[in-house]
């Protein structure tokens, strides 16, 4: 190859990443291209080397969708190097790409979202995420019709999921004509009240979008918001954090939903006409070995996963951060003290100790918290502390002492709001290791009591099964890896965004 | 203050270094102490006899001298003026109220903190002209130290504190020694901790081991025999003497010694633990490299993207699927672990080392990221270097050193993780003895087992730190700052 020719082709590499669409599309392309081979391999029956037709129509549908992918990825890609812009025609194929839903094909859709939006904001995004959730959530619903019995409050909490799925298509509507990065009109406050309502059903969008309502509404007076559009620009451009945050909130909502559509007896209670049962549409993903349906138990399990991996997130987040603060900014003293004694914690290994606490106190849901917790206290110390130690150092803290303010005004007024980024990453990336713990001891008969439906119960008693029904073990797994997958995500992404100056 | 010249100029090298070091450690409050601690008895012998030298003093004269000229001197009255206007125009500035007595009080301890700051520097400008210094204590002391006689008789008596100050006469023994003492106090609080939550935990072991039907003796009996009826601080004096000694008396369950069963477990995990640790710095450090030398490519993304696939599954998942797929399946491996066979190791170790292996590799790429784009790489780059050269020349060596202070933490991580790992490949490493003794609960031999993985983790990252002093000019020349 002639060097003007590699040149060349660097220079079309470099054009090409620093345009979102183009790496958006590629995206999307590769996961659906994924997708169409995990369906193809799994449409075929190895015992009897024949063709299931259901899943090989669903592949070959999926396939389609990733061929045409391909095509409009190939036209970005000319559509920008010839004229530095994504063309109005191209951007139309997105329409095509939406019906990729009926095919259960989210890469391709969420990406058609973004594409047909000329510029697209971080409100526009979430309240495409916002309709997604709501679809994935109705669906998951929906496969309760193929059980014996619903709860009484299924059919009409399935319908009101349906009037609220419409609502939220007027409120995306609506933000696509009349919300773009200029400030915003006071009279559009009124999306805030459809935006709660749906914020009850425990879509996080829509908490999102009503705080960027809020900000762009009041953005000439204050200067403090400024940063939230910056920040949720660079998280929405990057699709595996998008990805990883409509799985965390769809695992939020359906928490919540399944308060209504789901019928917790299912889950707990024994049922020993229908033990280990294989995966059927009744039984979805199964029955265990007390006749248990697997499907319910995953379903309320994401509840218990996400409480304790925030809780043990949270509570030594703020311990920690408050030690780490009060080290960080009184004397060398209080610091020597303060570190020397959480020294002490670090030594041992979070499992470890974690297992000691269990073993003195009983394993529940509420020791189990306080078992992970303490664990982790040091770390948060720690990275609080080297925040604070940058941080005091900033004029606007002299000028603070200057004017008179008190310690604990200058700590919780202006040093700690600004050294909060970096534990904001750090207690992102931790929550899945927390999730991990919570199921890994679970797993141990140390976590949670064996009869409440967690990930990790289900995986131990899955595991006695392992060599006949070996599906009771590995989809909660999956379910697991995804949690943590999608908060890993997550937390890059923010850490991208935020961009905290201290490791 | 210039103490540091007047070190004797004819005495024996050892004995300036020890002059010397005394004068540095006199500055931090915590060496002072144990120096006072340690050389007791020839602080009391100095210190009678400082009594009887001090009458001849100077410096207590020239201080009283001058206080006498200075205090309630036209001079402090005028400062005393000066600082009350100050005040008032602050307060006036500002819009507060006016209290005379405040300003009083606030003007007059101001001007009492000038006058003295003056009286000190005009008696040590005096005393300089004399040709005397200040006579304290820790001077006298200070001049003893440098004379041979002094040393030799007091040789003896002073053994231990002597040692102390040889020991820290030498940055790189000093630093050794500092983290070596921050360790033991480390290992103690763990103990103390641990013991501390298993002792108050509200479940009874004798009840738990014995059965429901067992009588009050029976249980009486049982507390006796493991020392469980004494009172806390004697219990924990006997666990914190036992884990130095080897001797942690008898489990509950079983009646097996603590310390040998655990001696027999150590020894699989910590195996297991070190191949794992190689096998993934191997894989890890390449592939971060790698990542970092072509950011943003196709091969980068994808290695990320496994490593965080690797970072999220859960240890226990990924070895059932393991046993699923190459034990029941395949059936290429044994699923469970058996010391004799060798192919019976690999999944543990796979399985343990997955996540260490997707943090470092993480971790090599963004040090390595970080690395590239700093002053002396472009440095070396223009003085003509290849591109090979820089990489491994300045780019890795600099990389390398925050890699292995992860993998020292990842370590302790890994000793936790084991735990699990264990339990599902059916190894009798230590972890699996923690969690099978948690149940009743076996105090002595879980805290056994904790404290012990602590004491190895706290000793791992001693080795680390030290290495580092070695290897690392930044860290050396920090050291000798004290």
């Amino acid at each position: 190859m002639d060097k003007g020719k590699k040149e060349r082709i660097n220079n079309h590499s470099i054009v090409l990443k620093g345009t979102p669409i183009f790496t958006q599309a590629n995206f999307a392309f590769v996961l659906s291209l994924v997708l169409f081979i995990i369906l193809l391999l799994s449409s075929i029956n190895y015992t009897t080397g024949t063709i299931k037709p259901v899943m090989f129509g669903l592949a070959l549908t999926n396939g389609v969708f990733t061929l045409f992918q391909w095509f409009i990825t190939r036209k970005i890609k000319k559509d920008i190097l010839a004229d530095g812009f994504v063309k109005k025609s191209t951007r139309r194929f997105g329409y095509i790409q939406i019906i990729g839903l009926l095919a259960g094909n989210l890469f391709v859709v969420v990406f058609s979202f973004q594409l047909v939006k000329k510029e697209p904001t971080a409100e526009y995004i979430f309240a495409c995420y916002m309709i997604l959730t709501q679809l994935v959530m109705i669906a998951l619903s929906a496969l309760n019709v193929f059980k014996p019995y619903v709860t009484d409050l299924f059919p009409i909490s399935m319908l009101a999921m349906f009037v609220l799925t419409g609502i939220q298509i007027a409120v995306l509507i609506i933000i696509a004509r009349y919300v773009d990065q200029d400030r915003l009109s006071r009279k559009m406050l009124f999306l805030l009240i459809p935006l709660i309502l749906i914020t009850l059903t425990g879509n996080i969008f829509a908490v999102l979008i009503a705080l960027g309502l809020l900000v762009k509404v009041n953005k000439h007076y204050n200067p403090k918001t400024g940063k939230w559009d910056e920040i949720w620009g660079i998280i929405t451009r990057n699709s595996t954090a998008m990805l990883g945050m409509f799985f965390i909130v769809l695992m939020f909502s359906i928490s919540v939903v399944s308060l209504f559509t789901f019928d917790y007896a299912m889950a707990i209670e024994n049922n020993y006409s229908a033990i280990l049962q294989q995966p059927t549409l009744e039984y979805p993903l199964g029955t265990d070995n007390f006749g248990r349906d697997v499907y319910s138990r995953m379903i309320f399990g994401a509840r218990i996963s996400l409480v304790v991996g925030i809780a043990s997130t949270l509570v030594p987040a703020i311990i920690g951060g408050i030690l780490g603060a009060l080290a960080g900014y009184y004397s060398e003293k209080a610091d020597n003290i303060i570190m020397r004694l959480l020294d002490v914690l670090y030594a041992v290994p979070g499992l470890l100790l974690a297992i000691a606490i269990i073993a003195a106190f009983g394993a529940n849901t509420v020791n189990l918290i306080i078992a992970l917790s303490v664990g982790s206290i040091p770390t948060y110390a720690r990275t609080m502390r080297a925040n604070v130690l940058m941080v005091s150092n900033y004029e606007f803290v002299d000028a603070a002492r200057a004017l008179g303010t008190g310690d604990r005004e200058i700590i919780f007024r202006y040093i700690v709001p600004n050294s909060l980024s970096p534990m904001i990453v750090k207690a992102t990336l931790t929550i899945g290791t927390a999730v991990i713990a919570t199921s890994s001891l679970s797993y141990l008969g140390l976590g949670v009591e064996p009869h409440i439906p967690e990930w990790g119960n289900i995986l131990k008693v899955g595991s006695t099964f392992l060599e006949t029904h070996s599906y009771v073990a590995i989809f909660p797994g999956f379910a697991i890896i995804a949690l943590v997958l999608s908060f890993n995500f997550l937390g890059d992404a923010l850490r991208d965004a935020l961009d905290p100056k201290v490791d | 203050m210039s103490h540091t010249q007047t070190i004797e100029r004819d005495s024996p090298q050892f004995i300036k270094r020890i002059q010397y070091t005394y004068n540095k450690m006199h500055h931090r409050p915590m060496y002072l102490y144990a120096l006072f601690i340690l050389g007791l008895p020839v602080y009391i012998f100095t210190f009678i006899f400082y009594l009887f030298r001090k009458k001849d003093d100077t410096y207590a004269k020239l201080k009283k001298e001058l206080e006498d000229e200075l205090h309630g001197s036209e001079y402090s009255r005028q400062m005393l003026e000066e600082f009350k206007k100050q005040i008032r125009d602050k307060k006036a500035f500002f819009n507060e109220t006016i209290d005379e007595q405040e300003i009083n009080t606030l003007a007059r301890s101001w001007t009492d903190e000038q006058i003295n700051q003056e009286i000190a520097q005009r008696v040590d400008e005096q005393l300089k002209i004399l040709g005397k210094e200040k006579q304290t204590y820790f001077r006298f002391m200070y001049h003893l130290l440098g004379k041979p006689l002094f040393v030799y008789l007091t040789l003896i008596p002073g053994f231990l504190m002597y040692g102390l100050i040889y020991i820290y006469s030498n940055p790189f023994v000093k630093y050794i020694f500092d983290r070596l003492l921050m360790t033991v106090f480390v290992i103690m609080g763990v103990i103390i901790f641990v013991f501390t939550v298993l002792y108050i935990s509200p479940f009874d072991p004798a009840a738990n081991i014995l059965g429901e039907t067992a009588t009050k003796e029976q249980i009486a009996k049982f507390n006796t025999i493991h020392g469980l009826d004494k009172s806390y601080i004697f219990q924990l004096f006997d666990s914190i003497k036992g884990i130095f000694t080897f001797n942690l008396g008898l489990s509950f369950e079983g009646n097996e010694d603590v310390a040998e069963s655990i001696m027999n477990r150590f020894p699989i995990t910590m195996k297991l633990a070190v191949i794992s640790l190689v096998m993934a710095m191997i894989i890890a450090i390449p592939i971060g490299i790698i990542s970092a030398t072509m950011p943003n490519s196709f091969l980068d993304y994808s290695f990320m993207f496994i490593a965080l696939i690797g970072l999220s599954i859960p240890n226990f998942w990924q070895g059932l699927i393991f046993i699923l797929m190459f034990a029941i399946k395949l059936q290429w491996l044994p699923a469970t672990f058996n010391p004799a066979n060798a192919l019976s190791m690999i999944m543990p170790i796979i399985v343990l080392g997955t996540a260490l292996t997707a943090s470092v590799a993480r971790m090599t790429r963004s040090s390595m990221l970080e690395i590239i784009h700093e002053d002396y790489m472009m440095t070396a780059k223009s003085k003509g270097l290849s591109n090979r050269q820089v990489l491994w020349k300045h780019a890795i060596r600099n990389a390398m050193i925050p890699i292995i202070t992860v993998i020292g933490l990842l370590f302790a991580g890994m000793l936790g993780g084991a735990a699990v790992t264990e339990k599902v490949f059916n190894i009798s490493g230590i972890g699996s003895y923690i969690v099978d003794k948690q149940f009743i609960p076996d105090i002595p031999s879980i805290m056994a087992g904790v404290v012990y993985v602590a004491i190895t983790i706290s000793l791992v990252n001693v080795i680390i730190d030290i290495m580092y002093a070695f290897f690392d000019p930044r860290i050396r020349s920090k050291m000798k700052e004290y």
